[in-house]
């Protein structure tokens, strides 16, 4: 539970580096401090990173905005309260393995949204009990088996069986711990270019290929049901006075109906996990424009964040989005 | 008048708070010198409802219910609209006189609040009740009930000059009074302080039509929500924790049986998608409840007219969300998609054969067609080659013992396994021997003609990777399994995969090198499939599983309720196979979900083929099944006289099938 406690122990503005250095770094390996790239503020001058003891020049920075070939998985996350809100009830979560070790198992990863609901602090209890409880379960039934190379066989669980025993759980713990609180939670796993999808509430995922964004979640929303049956436009649903009413979240009773959706993602292509303070502010077009603008997914993450809050920010805001390998 | 549990609303934001501002009135409070709070009786989202004292009547107690609304709007024009809202509807309320309907003795507005001076009713609302028990309600007491507001309703509705809508039908808002009587309580009136508030809310009406949201009121929507309010009450299914709109996906009599048909389909009909689908009138409905009671259907038309609501899976806009979406997490449970009956057609079991030919014992093998010639193995101990058009005899070749494997054709030879323990390579031309190599047991796979050699499992534990000669063949490499190989092995990307009696399921590279292995619990005799990446294999564990090809890592497993014996076959996103629990099933290919099944009633193991959009698969009922690829529905069956535990076999627009009546049939596919 250590791991869970630290992940957990950050502040609610994270912005956090990408999984892997290999591409951002302009520290040559022989300084010998390449851990400590990922970190780096985006315009780091070229002194800042000498050291006394380097034995050739340095190469000239090259700033997070150039695109490099990646071999490996990428992400960004940025939570912002907004504009109007006092708190934010958005709860998220990252967590990416590799291991370069004999039998090379792939790449594997955990990412969450959660948009909490309810008076006081309830709406951020909810998100923050049902963001571990996925993170706990998810960590212990499926990342670490893959990290200590565990036999497979018919007794492991399967990670879509995980995950919906882990919406299960969070929609009891929501229900013991916050009785008045309420939350969406969508989250992927990712293993090798797989990406299994639980989805509760009206956080979504788009998946970004070639340009092209495509929803891959479906809000559990009145007026989204509204326009599936053929009732609302698009255009009155963006309006309608209900729009932000769901039928379906995390902690609204005992049985809990999870979707469930397996996806293989192309390579170079994003995934892309918000809140609706990004999706119902911003829309489609404008996000995919900024994913496609920006080579470093922390950029685009924290680009759309501000986009959402020049927009007014009425929400709180959430993004994760995740850059497979080329 | 208790308030009961209304829909449950959370507000997003901390501002705007649902519950009740500050201010809430103490008990001795009076307003307007008249009305002496005495407590709450309800909390509901716009306010409180009190209990109060009417102080005109000092002798005696005469008790009244104060419903509060608080005014929410924040903008001063809509906050005064709210107001007079209020105020013409409380008018006309004054103006009823039906016993359903509580009598309103006063109203009142000051500041942000509004307040209505009601008679006080005693008695419990039907939420209320129907919550104090783990049970059903009574039935009879249910369609009773419902005759009673079809009255009420009826009565509003011709309400001169103007119609009136209830607009907030709900077990809440009806109460039984101590006479048993039904009253309503709380007309649409507190709806006009609810809109326009902003932030996330969890739960939905669930009780009012699809029209209502467009702010479309009529009494229409009444019908409908009344036909909510029973849907609820006979189901004991909340609509509010369900998606909207969704009641014909729970269907009132697999809820309770105790529902007759011709209330179910009253309620159903109250509950059409579309307001001209319903019943015109609440009298209509009325008198079709009360026929409904006689057991008799009351209309003839009552079913015929009922217009399927769009279905949750079904609409347009449904399918077009993301290919592969669930309602249901991926594993083994039933996707509530609406499963049609199969159509009753007289002439799905008129298909006749094409021709017919008979052997001289079961036929247990799949057959495969090249170049005009069908070949196939018995347990006559032959393998049969024969015109593929019109079913004559071209050759026969006899091995040593029953055939119990499938042939597999390539170049110019024809090999089949026996239970003599020898793979035979026969000329495909002419059925003579090129050459025969003895396993140490008995086979039972489908040879796999890839990279030059032919791979196959034998019952002595090992798969064989032979290297095929003019007239002989000998060991590239044999792999020992261990246990009995009767799962038949695919080559795909330089690996060879198969399944043993063990249950352990084997990727090995070509040259014989075990990459990795998956266990399952039982042993597997299904031929994997591999497709994009995944392969698929059942095991007589009861389920089907999909693996990563590279590592065996397990991305989904599917449960039946029997062995699965059947192997997977692909087409658009979806694998189908057959279960020994007697099901056919679809299943999403990269989520392991169910797209529907059918039900065979008999165990099906042979292996489904799919054409053009038809499956075809067989099962020990002794019939040769064809379903709709996209629905699972039943077009056409061919029973045979025995047993069908091979699968079929289509080509040029045949479709080819063994059975254990030693015969093999040719239909048109």
């Amino acid at each position: 539970m250590d791991l869970i406690r630290r992940l957990f122990g950050t502040s609610k503005r994270e912005v956090q580096g990408e999984a892997n250095g290999q591409s951002t770094t302009s520290v040559p390996e022989t300084i010998g401090n390449s851990h400590a790239a990922t970190a780096e503020p985006v315009d780091q001058p070229a002194e800042a990173v000498s050291a006394p003891m380097q034995t050739r020049p340095l190469e000239p920075p090259k700033t997070y905005t150039t695109a490099q070939p990646s071999r490996q998985i990428k992400y960004g996350i940025t939570s912002d309260v907004g504009r109007v809100r006092s708190n934010n009830q958005d709860g998220s979560m990252t967590l990416l393995a590799t291991a370069e070790v004999t039998g090379s198992p792939p790449a594997i990863g955990l990412f969450v949204v959660a948009d909490g609901m309810g008076g006081h602090k309830d709406g951020e209890h909810a998100s923050a009990v049902t963001v571990q409880t996925i993170a706990h379960f998810v960590v212990e039934q499926i990342i670490l088996p893959q990290l200590e190379s565990r036999e497979l066989n018919a007794d492991m669980k399967t990670i879509p069986e995980v995950l919906s025993e882990a919406m299960e759980a969070a929609n009891e713990a929501v229900q013991t711990h916050v009785p008045n609180g309420g939350t969406t939670a969508t989250c992927v796993v990712i293993r090798g270019d797989l990406a299994y999808i639980a989805h509760v509430g009206d956080t979504r995922a788009y998946l970004i290929t070639d340009g092209h964004i495509e929803l891959i979640t479906r809000d559990h929303s009145l007026v989204r049901r509204l326009q599936e049956l053929g009732q609302l436009t698009d255009e009155e649903a963006e309006v309608h006075p209900q729009r932000n009413v769901l039928y379906r979240a995390i902690g609204q009773g005992d049985s809990l109906e999870v979707d469930a959706a397996t996806r293989r993602l192309p390579p170079s292509s994003r995934l892309l996990i918000c809140s609706d303070g990004l999706w119902g502010v911003l829309g489609e077009d404008r996000m995919s424009e900024i994913i496609v603008a920006c080579a470093e997914p922390q950029e685009a993450c924290d680009r759309m964040i501000m986009a959402a809050n020049e927009s007014g920010g009425p929400d709180n805001i959430t993004a994760i989005l995740i850059q497979m390998p080329d | 008048m208790p308030q009961s549990n209304d829909t449950r609303h959370i507000d997003g934001s901390d501002q705007r708070s649902l519950s009740v501002p500050d201010g809430t009135l103490q008990p001795g409070q009076v307003l307007q010198s008249r009305y002496r709070i005495l407590g709450i009786i309800g909390m509901g989202g716009m306010g409180a409802v009190y209990q109060a004292r009417d102080l005109h009547f000092q002798n005696v107690t005469k008790l009244c219910a104060v419903k509060e609304m608080i005014n929410m709007a924040q903008d001063q024009q809509l906050r005064e609209h709210t107001i007079r809202n209020f105020e013409r509807e409380a008018e006309i309320l004054a103006t009823l006189s039906h016993p359903a309907i509580p009598q309103i003795y006063d109203f009142f507005s000051f500041g942000d609040r509004a307040y209505l001076v009601l008679e006080f009713i005693q008695g419990r609302d039907l939420e209320a009740l129907l919550n104090s028990t783990e049970k059903f309600l009574p039935v009879e007491q249910v369609r009773q009930w419902g005759i009673e507001i079809c009255d009420v309703l009826s009565y509003l509705h011709n309400h001169e000059p103007e119609s009136i809508v209830f607009r907030d039908m709900k077990p809440s808002n009806v109460m039984i009074d101590h006479h048993k009587r039904v009253r309503l309580i709380d007309f649409g009136i507190a709806k006009t302080f609810q809109m326009g508030q902003p932030g996330t809310m969890i739960g939905t009406e669930g009780y009012s039509p699809p029209e209502q949201y467009k702010g479309l009121s009529s009494p229409a929507a009444d019908i409908y929500a009344l036909g909510a309010t029973l849907h609820h009450l006979l189901t004991r299914r909340d609509p509010r924790l369900e998606p909207p709109f969704s009641f014909d996906q729970r269907p009132i009599r697999e809820a309770n049986s105790e529902v007759t048909d011709a209330f179910a389909s009253v309620v159903m009909r109250a509950l059409a998608y579309k307001p001209e689908d319903r019943y015109s009138s609440a009298e209509a409905m009325k008198q079709s409840l009360e026929a409904a009671g006689s057991g008799t259907l009351p209309d003839p038309n009552v079913r015929a007219n009922v217009a399927p609501s769009p279905g949750y899976q079904g609409s347009p806009a449904a399918s077009s969300a993301p290919s592969g979406y669930a309602r249901n997490p991926g594993m083994a449970q039933s996707v509530p998609v609406p499963q049609p009956a199969p159509p009753v057609i007289s002439h799905i079991d008129s298909v006749l054969p094409i021709w017919t030919f008979q052997v001289e014992d079961a036929v247990r093998s799949t057959p495969t067609v090249h170049n005009g010639i069908l070949y196939i193995g018995a347990y006559d101990n032959n393998l049969w080659a024969l015109d593929a058009k019109e079913g004559s005899l071209i050759w026969k070749f006899a091995t040593e013992s029953g055939i119990g494997s499938s042939p597999a054709y390539g170049g110019s030879a024809v090999y089949i396994g026996s239970s003599d323990h020898r793979m035979y390579a026969v000329d495909a031309r002419t059925g003579k021997r090129k050459w025969a190599y003895k396993a140490e047991s008995k086979i039972f796979t489908t040879p796999h003609l890839a990279l030059g050699l032919v791979f196959f499992g034998s019952d002595d534990g090992k798969l064989y990777a032979l290297k095929p000669g003019p007239a002989s063949a000998k060991e590239a490499w044999i792999y020992n399994a261990m246990l009995p190989i009767r799962s038949s092995p695919v080559v795909a990307d330089d690996s060879v995969y198969f399944g043993s009696d063990g249950g352990e399921f084997f990727c090995v590279d070509v040259s014989g090198e075990l990459r990795w292995r998956f266990q399952t619990r039982r042993r597997i005799m299904s031929t994997p499939l591999v497709r994009d990446g995944v392969i698929y294999v059942g095991s007589d564990d009861w389920h089907m599983y999909a693996l990563d090809v590279n590592q065996g890592y397990p991305i989904w497993r599917f449960r039946t309720k029997g062995a699965v014996v059947s192997s997977a076959v692909y087409a658009e996103g979806r694998i189908y196979f057959g279960s020994a629990d007697g099901h056919v099933y679809a299943v999403d290919a990269l989520a392991g979900r169910e797209l529907w099944k059918y039900e065979i009633g008999s165990a099906v193991t042979s292996s489904p083929v799919i054409y053009l959009d038809s499956i075809y698969i067989g099962s020990v009922d002794g019939a040769l099944y064809c379903l709709h690829a996209r629905t699972g529905d039943l077009l056409w069956r061919f029973q045979s006289q025995g047993p069908i535990l091979s699968s079929p076999f289509v080509a040029d627009d045949m479709v080819y099938i063994g059975s254990d009546d030693q015969h093999v049939y040719a239909l048109r596919a």
